[in-house]
Formats: C-alpha cells, structure tokens, sequence
C-alpha cells in the first residue's frame, strides 16, 4: 500500500533539498513517518522505508513475518534482526529523533551524516489526500459507533477498566487497527483523565472518555461527557461552557485561521464566564490537535502555537479542562478543514449524555 | 496501546522485590563511582523503566534518574494532573514535569551537582535525547542493560501468571473463530484480555495462507492461528495457538515440544530486552517466544509459546 503522491511530494522534496535520497522510520509507537509512505502495520520493533530520487523503495523491517506481509506491496523488502547494520547510507531521515543512536551511527558509518527531515515531512502530511480523508471518514464513523456503545455501557456498577474492555472490544470487532482512549470518572475532585483504573462507576459521576480508532492507520477522535443519572446543575453549567466553546472553534476553523486564534476563541468562553484561570496548563494541555497517522498530530491548537489552517487540514477542536463545577469535562469533534472553513465529520449529537440510572 | 488496567498489586508483586532490584542498581553505581543513573521510557519501550521503578507510560516518552543512595526521580511528559496516579502505582514519591525532557534532565544534574552520570544502553537513548546529553557537558557512562535488569523470582512469576493468561484466553476464545472474521476473533480476544487486566496486546491472526499479520477483515476457515502478544502489569508474554483437527494440533504440539527441546527449528524472540519482544537468532536470553510454523494440508499452521531459559535448558513459563 504505497502512497503515491507522497512519493511524489517526497521526490520534490529531495530535489528542492539536494537529498539523493530518504529514510521513514518507524518503531512501535511511533509508525507515522514509514507508514505515511508504506502504509502496512508492521508489528516488530522497527521499520524504515528508503526511497531514493528515482523513486525506488527499499523497506527493512525486524520480524519475518513483517517481511511477508510488506512483500504483499514492495517487492524489494529486507528481514534485519540486525536493525543498525541493513540501513544503509541516506541523506535524511524523517523520524531521525526518533531513531535509535546506534541506528543514526550506523548511517554516519555507511558514508553520510542524515539530515533531518521530520518538519518537512509532517508538514506534507498535513494535507491529506482524497484516499487519506477517506480513512479518516472511516475512522470518525467508528469512533461515533464506539461512542454510542460507550455510552450504553456505562453504568454504576461497572469498573472503568471493564468499560474500557468492552468498547476496545468493540472497535476491533468493528475493524480498528488500534485505539487511543483515555477515560476518568467522579465528581468535582477528577482533574484529569488517564487509563482505566479498577474504580466503580457511581451514580452522579461524570464519566468522560476521548476516543479515538485507528483505520487503515489513520486516527479520528471524539471527546464527551456523560453522566450516570440526571446531569446536577454544575453539571450542566459547566456542558454549557464547554458547548459554546466547541462552537467557537467550529464556527472559525477554516483555511487562513491561524490555530492560536482558535485556541482563543476557545479560551475566551471560559474567560467570559470567570473561568480563565482554567485554560492554562495546570488543568488543560491543548484546546485540540491535528489528526492523522498519529493521534496526537502537530499542530497544536493553543494560543501560543503559531500555524496557519490549510484545506485538506483535519483537526479536533476539543475545550477539554477542569472546572470547579463539574471537575474535568470533555467535548470535542474532528473537523475537516474545506475550501471555505470546515465540516464535522463526527454525527454524535452534540450534548451531554446521561445515562438513567433508575 | 496501553489502555487497559495499569496497577500495582503489592501482594503480587512486592515492594521488597523492586526495593532489592533499585539497591543492585545503587551497588553498580557506588562501584562504578558514578552519582546516578538514567533510564529511558516510552509506550512502547518500557520492559526497563518498568523492571526498576514500576512505571510503564500510557503515553509521551519520560526519563528516570536514580541516585546512589536515594530515591528515583521521574522526569515526565504528563500533565502533573496525573501525577497522584503515577504515585499510586510506581516507586516514585518524586516526579518532576518534563515537556523538555532534556532540560529538566540537566536542571536536575545541575542541581545535584553531577558532572557524569550512567546511562543504561547509552547508544539505545533516542536520538533526540542523546545528541542534548552529549552536548550538555554531563558526561555520559555506558551501563549495559545485561548488569542492570537481572530477572528474579517476583519477575518470572509475573511471566508465569501472563503466559497463563495468555493460554487460557486463546484456549476459550479461539475455537470461536471459525465462519467469523478475524475482525470478530481479534474483538472477543481484546474484550477477554482486559477484562483480564491486560493493559496491551497485538494480536496476529494467519488464515493458513500467510504469516500471522494484523487482521484485514478475512473470514476465518476450519485452519487458522492467533498469534497473542499480552502485556500484564508490564510483564509481556507470546501465545501462538492453531485451531485445527485434533491430529493436526497433536502434531504441532509435538513438534513444538521437539524444538523446545533442542532450542532450535523456531522462531525466537526475546521477551527480556527493552522492547516487548524483539526477532532473535539465539535463545540464551532469560525469557523468549518460541514459534514453529508446520504446513499441514496445504494449510500453514503456528504454534508457540513464552519459555524461560534454564541450566537444564527451555522450560515453559
């Protein structure tokens, strides 16, 4: 599954640059830079693609069975359980920070010292294409799914780890590759989310959860709220903040916004109401991000990040934070950034969900 | 990724047993004349950070000082929002924020007044956290991971009780596959595993026309293998199991027990090394996968499991 106008954009790339050639590489965590070009789900500890400026790609990669598998799409495919010594010499190496240092001194000992070609290629990245947005599509459509299960799932009883067992259950079943999903519940004293601990769900709790399924190797997110039993007032106080400053970025995202002035826009809700104190990093890391090969894609939205919006862009505008109202809420959508400002892809409806709980 | 239950369940595994591993690490450094020790973590490479400090990142990369003769310092990417919870599970009482790893890294030695430190498996940092080491003048000592990460008995029964794990899931949910899509299989095997507690998995399903590979959305015959890769309380194991007729897995079972035996004629991988398993040639290492792939009836069938090495050779976990 080769990305051809990647290959393409990678070749100008190397042209405009005076590289002779490129390495993508990928390790477990972080596949996004191999897969951007040679979209396969390897699952050993590394892989690297080497195009070079006639366009030929060599992979190598660290299993046999990953071997097979890639075979299926580049015909010229290498099995190294000596990762360091198959990589060859290369002028530059998207994922370079990533790499290993003995993989970047094994590159200086076959002749060249690579470059770094992370920014640029992430930046390519960006913009997806029409096949990209397509598994994007894909992606967003069962993370609206494993919302809907998410939420007829929780109940008081159920501990957050079993809630978390059943939706990635669910979204493998439905043909995720992989999930991001963080989730918390409580009341006014959660002032975050992280994985599922053995708690048991309470009515009252506000149970928050950010999914986000991999398709195809493309992440798309959704973030909300429910609660078990009949939302309190600060509760729906604190949703209703939340709701205006989703809109806020939803009605401004388009191409030419800068991501600081949606992340303002954002901010400024809150200031609005007295809760400007909220918005910093003590209680909140970003006001959304880019979507893509990773789920946590640069830019991030935040007033302090300066980048200007591209169509074919996708991103999620996501207000998530602490208030003293409700303790740590959560809302958010992907958007795809159009020609003349943007279009959500998520179909959840737009509200705080609340689960009867007698 | 990591999204299932992360805890530590002292009953199961002991302070004293992570207590002993730190003081054998605090022994190097006093004999090696060196002030401290770093250790690097990430999602998916966190077998180490884990052995020493209980510590296994559900997100962001975080490196980990530890002292001679004092308590390990977390330098972390999180939000200090988490850090309750990382107490609650981990050795640490101290944990700095760290969104510039490097930075907090060389406040730190700064502050401690450490001109050199230790490095476990020096040439392994990333490079974007060796090249700000070397450039930082603290001088960087090459501590071999093999002096450091010496498995124990709380070690090998975390395994035992994973690879178990591992056995009995595939043994209730794999004769369920047959006529489904290895979509479904992979779903209930994701369900089954962390209801468990497991809080990662990849699990690798082959038709019996390929290797085991992600599933894709094929429907799943009479012939077919899971290949299960489940980490447990940090603690990573392999199970590769066939759904076939009853001659067909005898001799695989067989075979299996042949190569177990002799060590050689299957796959290896090491389940001891900073990943969570990596494609070896040899299998001297503490704990490994052992896989064989048999062709019966034109079917490609697998076969495996999580093994420790011995004196008197291979044993199952």
């Amino acid at each position: 599954m080769i990305n051809e106008h990647r290959r393409k954009q990678l070749i100008e790339l190397m042209t405009e640059r005076g590289w002779d050639s490129i390495l993508l590489y990928g390790h477990g965590w972080r596949k996004e830079h191999f897969r951007s070009l040679v979209n396969v789900n390897y699952s050993g500890p590394h892989a690297a693609a080497r195009l070079s400026k006639s366009g030929d790609i060599r992979v190598t990669v660290t299993t046999p069975w990953d071997r097979e598998l890639v075979e299926e799409h580049v015909p010229d495919v290498v099995f190294a359980s000596d990762f360091a010594g198959a990589l060859g010499s290369c002028s530059a190496v998207s994922g370079l920070e990533l790499m290993q240092q003995r993989f970047v001194n094994a590159i200086r000992a076959a002749g060249t010292d690579p470059a770094s070609a992370t920014t640029d290629v992430e930046e390519l990245r960006r913009v997806k294409t029409a096949e990209e947005l397509e598994c994007l599509k894909r992606a967003v459509a069962l993370a609206d799914r494993g919302y809907q299960h998410f939420a007829s799932t929780a109940r008081p009883g159920i501990k957050e780890y079993e809630l978390v067992a059943e939706v990635e259950g669910f979204l493998k079943t439905n043909g995720a590759e992989d999930n991001f999903m963080l989730i918390a519940s409580g009341g006014v004293e959660v002032v975050g989310m992280k994985p599922p601990t053995d708690r048991v769900l309470q009515r009252g709790d506000s149970v928050t959860t950010e999914l986000t399924p991999q398709v195809n190797g493309y992440y798309a997110q959704i973030c909300r709220t429910l609660t078990l039993g009949p939302p309190s007032e600060g509760q729906l106080q604190a949703f209703a903040i939340f709701s205006e400053a989703q809109k806020a970025a939803e009605d401004l995202i388009a191409p030419g916004i800068n991501v600081s002035e949606a992340a303002k826009a954002q901010n400024d809700v809150f200031r609005k109401y007295g809760y400007g104190e909220y918005t910093g990093s003590k209680y909140t890391r970003v006001r959304g991000h880019g979507l893509g090969l990773f789920p946590d894609e640069t830019p991030h939205i935040l007033e302090d990040v300066d980048y200007v919006l591209k169509e074919g862009m996708v991103v999620i505008a996501h207000p998530n934070t602490y208030l003293p109202l409700s303790g740590y809420m959560v809302f958010g959508d992907t958007l795809q950034v159009t020609g003349t400002g943007n279009v959500r892809l998520n179909q959840t409806e737009k509200k705080l969900f609340t689960m009867v709980t007698d | 990724m990591k999204r299932g239950l992360i805890r530590w369940d002292r009953a199961e595994l002991p302070s004293s047993a992570l207590e002993s591993r730190l003081a054998r690490v605090n022994s190097l450094l006093n004999a090696r004349n060196l002030p401290a020790l770093l250790v690097y973590s990430d999602v998916w490479r966190s077998s180490h950070a884990r052995f020493l400090t209980n510590f296994m990142p559900y997100w962001n990369r975080s490196l980990i000082l530890i002292p001679a003769g004092a308590a390990p310092v977390l330098l972390c990417g999180l939000s200090p929002r988490v850090y309750p919870w990382i107490r609650s599970v981990t050795v640490f009482d101290e944990i700095r924020p760290a969104a510039k790893l490097m930075t907090a890294m060389t406040q730190l030695c700064t502050e401690r007044g450490w001109k050199s430190i230790g490095v476990l498996d020096l040439a392994q940092l990333p490079n974007e956290v060796y090249g700000p080491l070397i450039l930082s003048g603290i001088e960087p000592t090459n501590i071999p991971a093999s002096e450091v990460i010496c498995f124990d008995d709380a070690e090998f029964s975390m395994r035992r009780r994973a690879a178990r794990m591992a056995r009995e899931i595939l043994a209730v949910e794999l004769p369920n596959g047959a006529g489904r899509s290895d979509y479904a299989l992979t779903g209930a095997l994701e369900r089954s595993l962390r209801m468990a507690g497991a809080e990662d998995a990849v699990i690798l399903l082959s038709t019996g026309n390929t290797a085991p590979r992600p599933a894709s959305g094929a429907t799943l015959g009479d012939h077919y293998s899971v290949s299960l890769a489940l980490e447990y309380c940090g603690h990573w194991v392999r199970g590769t199991r066939a759904h076939t007729t009853p001659d067909n897995q005898n001799l695989l079972q067989e075979r299996f027990r042949d190569a177990l035996a002799v060590s050689a004629g299957a796959q290896v991988e090491t389940l001891s090394g900073p990943y969570p398993f990596e494609s070896t040639h040899s299998a001297d290492s503490p704990v490994i996968a052992l896989t064989i792939e048999t062709t019966i009836g034109g079917a490609r069938l697998f076969f495996g499991d999580s093994c420790l090495g011995t004196a008197r050779g291979l044993e199952l976990l």
